[in-house]
């Protein structure tokens, strides 16, 4: 955890001994509560560092009112948002580690110290749950002649000119998404990344055939896929995705590649282990139910689970992974 | 595409009892929560969906339309009020309403900004109806060389709101370009004038800044003119709109309507580019204008112009499941929780639902125009508290609603120091409307620019070959000239009575 305090502004609550004691006294209450809520603190606050009505903000907002109804607890989420999600991420780390507070955590805790946007590190958090993963996906126009990964990969050998492929924006998931695929085909040099606010403008764009692909999400491109005019050639995951169960992964293809945005919960570092457990466990049946599994199909995000120590080794693993790709493709400021 | 036996059966679906209850508290959520500086439709609708998630698909759709017409509508509320828009939407409802409730004619400029949203809102639910495949295939059109020049064409606009001096607009709208250049810029993600913090690394929040040009400025100016001062005295009588009234505005509101709506349909272009394009355009076209002055046409301009957006923003969403802006992304979510993928097959798959969000988007309209007329003379009330309670209320709002927009500290003080900039410029008579562009469309500007050029390799050719951007490029050019050379001439003309 950098800063220790340093940062100013944002950490003013973190600071000074009057807060060491409201420490103990939730600790205290909390604790004497643990008979029925499981050593759950009673207000639990999610700090979800992207804006609300995205992808991240529905999920947290699903997890926090299914937890509420399986435990004594209350569960709210607040968006603290800004600095492709620093913002967020260190009001979670610098929080209270008595478990009243739950970061959610996305990928980009594995790639922004990397790219010189901030301290931020999977070191600043002690690891609850991983809930999702969405693989990026290669999607082009239908009216391409080819149809497998190969195929595109040969047209890109081929092509004069060099291909562009659409991302969400520089620096972002899908463009390293994108880059880590180049980078194992060998294309690197014959491909074009262009960044759109988004994946949605993304899509837009290899609709209305500005861009030949783009690397978004399955789950982003699917209203294009399924009644538009776009196909998907494979996903970046370990297995085919739920919607598109007939498109081969690019490891079936050959290339080792697991990239993608992810979505799980961590906690300030020092927070004591049996708060963790206590909420893992509310959580884990949380992601268990009927009612949450049903809410991420249907709205196209991937179900995966880690426990606490898988997501720990998980995260520290894309945390290495990124730092090669993100080096070798000069975007550091 | 229209079939009267799904239009019948949409209107029994959404004349149940429970469904029309969640339609009308929608609106009065919406325009309670649009009516507050820093609250926005988005926010609401983001908050509220997760609600809807264990309705059926029709009344929870009724909820979350009826907040977003209800929250871009009341954003005029505190614009004409209190000159603070309660939504990016209604910053260019305030170059009128407020001059008309420091005359006294709140109400009268409310109830006017109420009968423009409902026309631009029927109109663009309408057009949505009966044209939204050809809309929607106008509106793929856009891509980076065209929003570059629809971006352009925004900016040109600061010619004509720049008041007398169009130097002090060409500095406040540069200033506005590069306030919005702070952050990781666009397209390679470099730190620009972050000076090392984390924080500034996404900007400075647009909204932030708006709550301080406009309301917090004008609270230090009622400071500096003294509180006790409680200016005139709001009339009560003439709230409804006579016919007199409707004569003058209605031509406006239904132009406005149908530019608005296909501004709304390109997507990533809402509301705010809309106001502004139509306030503009009518500003132009209408002869013996006082725009600027306290004219109800500029109300009805602006106001039928965001709402009619509305209707449009929902085009490219049923037809092509493409979002038209940041709340029908979010009501494509609030769909495909119950398994409904919006895109071209909608309309054979889910006719029902279809015709439904139609006959409610247009009852939505019906009831604000009903709540707005009935509230009108108690809002106008609002601005006839005395001004010592009022004003530090307001005050105490906008930092609140600051804070709101993301929980983020920062935004307090951008707000703050936004409201010091603005005091400056009131006082020293720079317009505001020019920053306001410069924020909203220099990035976008900005971005497309530089993402044509990296797709074309450097080469110009990607704009001369694209009709649509030459066009849009050559309007740009007759409404940058256009008040110049008007300007010119009334120049002459007094030169030659002198």
């Amino acid at each position: 955890m950098g800063g220790d305090g340093g940062d100013g502004e944002s950490t003013t609550e973190t600071s000074g001994s009057d807060d060491e004691a409201t420490a103990t006294d939730t600790d205290g209450t909390a604790t004497s509560g643990s008979g029925d809520s499981g050593g759950l603190a009673s207000e639990v606050e999610m700090i979800c560092p992207w804006a609300s009505g995205g992808g991240t903000d529905r999920t947290a907002r699903q997890l926090a009112s299914l937890a509420e109804e399986q435990s004594d607890s209350s569960f709210f989420v607040s968006n603290v948002t800004g600095g492709s999600g620093s913002a967020g991420f260190r009001r979670a780390a610098n929080a209270e580690p008595d478990g009243s507070t739950v970061g959610v955590l996305t990928v980009e805790v594995c790639t922004i110290s990397h790219l010189d946007i901030s301290d931020i590190s999977p070191d600043s958090f002690k690891a609850v749950m991983q809930y999702n993963f969405d693989p990026a996906s290669l999607t082009v126009h239908e009216d391409e002649p080819y149809d497998t990964i190969e195929g595109f990969v040969e047209h890109v050998q081929d092509s004069d000119e060099r291909v562009q492929i659409s991302n969400s924006g520089i620096g972002a998931i899908w463009h390293l998404s994108a880059a880590r695929f180049a980078q194992a085909a060998g294309i690197s040099d014959q491909v074009n990344h262009i960044g759109y606010d988004g994946g949605a403008p993304a899509t837009t764009a290899v609709v209305n055939g500005e861009v030949d692909a783009t690397t978004a999400s399955a789950a982003e491109v699917a209203p294009q896929v399924e009644d538009g005019p776009l196909k998907v050639l494979g996903v970046m995951g370990e297995e085919p995705v739920n919607i598109f169960p007939d498109t081969p992964t690019f490891q079936d293809a050959g290339y080792d590649i697991i990239v993608g945005a992810w979505r799980g919960l961590g906690v300030p570092a020092d927070t004591p282990d049996d708060a963790v457990a206590a909420l893992h466990e509310t959580y884990q049946s949380v992601y268990e139910s009927d009612a949450f599994q049903e809410f991420m199909s249907n709205n196209g995000f991937g179900l995966v689970y880690r426990s606490p120590d898988e997501f720990d080794q998980f995260m520290n693993q894309q945390y290495g992974e990124f730092e090669n790709l993100i080096s070798n493709l000069d975007l550091e400021a | 595409m229209v079939a009267s036996g799904s239009v019948w059966g949409a209107v029994g679906a959404v004349a149940e009892p429970v469904t029309l209850l969640l339609l009308v508290m929608g609106v009065l959520i919406g325009i309670f929560r649009g009516s507050l500086p820093g609250m926005t439709a988005t926010m609401t609708v983001a908050v509220l969906v997760s609600f809807t998630f264990s309705m059926d698909p029709i009344p929870g759709m009724m909820l979350l339309l009826g907040i977003y017409g209800g929250a871009l509508y009341a954003g005029s509320i505190p614009a004409i009020l209190i000159r603070t828009p309660g939504t990016p939407s209604a910053a260019a409802t305030v170059f009128d309403g407020f001059p008309l409730a420091e005359q006294g004619k709140a109400g009268q400029a409310i109830s006017v900004a109420t009968v423009a949203s409902f026309v631009g809102g029927a109109i663009s639910v309408l057009l949505l109806m009966f044209v939204a495949p050809q809309i929607a295939a106008f509106a793929l059109n856009f891509a980076s060389p065209e929003y570059f020049a629809l971006a352009v064409f925004g900016l040109s606009i600061i010619a004509s709101v720049s008041g007398d001096s169009l130097i002090k607009g060409l500095i406040s709208g540069l200033l506005g370009m590069f306030l919005a250049t702070v952050g990781l810029d666009p397209v390679m993600a470099a730190p620009r004038f972050t000076f090392g913090y984390e924080v500034l690394t996404s900007g400075i929040q647009f909204i932030a800044v708006m709550i301080g040009l406009f309301g917090i400025a004008e609270g230090l100016y009622r400071y500096q003119s003294g509180l006790a001062d409680d200016g005139a005295s709001q009339e009560i009588s003439d709230i409804l709109p006579g016919w007199a009234v409707l004569e003058r505005i209605l031509p406006v509101a239904v132009a406005s309507s149908v530019v608005g709506t296909i501004v709304g349909a390109i997507p990533g272009a809402g509301g705010d580019i809309a106001s502004f394009v139509t306030y503009n355009e009518s500003k132009r076209w209408i002869k013996d204008n006082t725009f600027g002055e306290g004219d109800t046409r500029g109300v009805a301009a602006a106001e039928s112009g965001n709402n009619s957006s509305t209707g449009g923003a929902l085009i490219p969403t049923l037809t092509l499941g493409i979002p038209g802006d940041s709340v029908t992304a979010i009501l494509i979510g609030a769909l495909m929780v119950h398994g409904i993928r919006p895109g071209p097959g909608l309309f054979q798959e889910e006719p029902e639902l279809v015709y439904s969000i139609f006959v409610g988007f247009f009852l939505v309209y019906i009831v604000i125009l009903i709540v707005g007329l009935l509230g009108a003379r108690f809002w106008a009330r609002i601005v006839d508290f005395p001004s010592k309670y009022l004003w530090p209320v307001i005050l105490v709002l906008s930092l609140v609603g600051a804070y709101a927009l993301r929980g983020n500290p920062l935004d307090i003080w951008t707000a703050i120091g936004a409201g010091m900039l603005g005091y400056v410029m009131r006082v020293e008579d720079y317009p505001l409307a020019p920053m306001v562009l410069g924020l909203i469309l220099g990035p976008i500007a900005e971005v497309n620019l530089r993402r044509s050029l990296q797709l074309s390799g450097g080469e110009v050719s990607i704009f001369t070959d694209s009709p649509l951007a030459m066009v849009i490029l050559g309007l740009s050019l007759i409404s940058l000239a256009y008040p110049i050379v008007q300007r010119v001439r009334e120049r002459r003309t007094a030169e030659g009575r002198a």
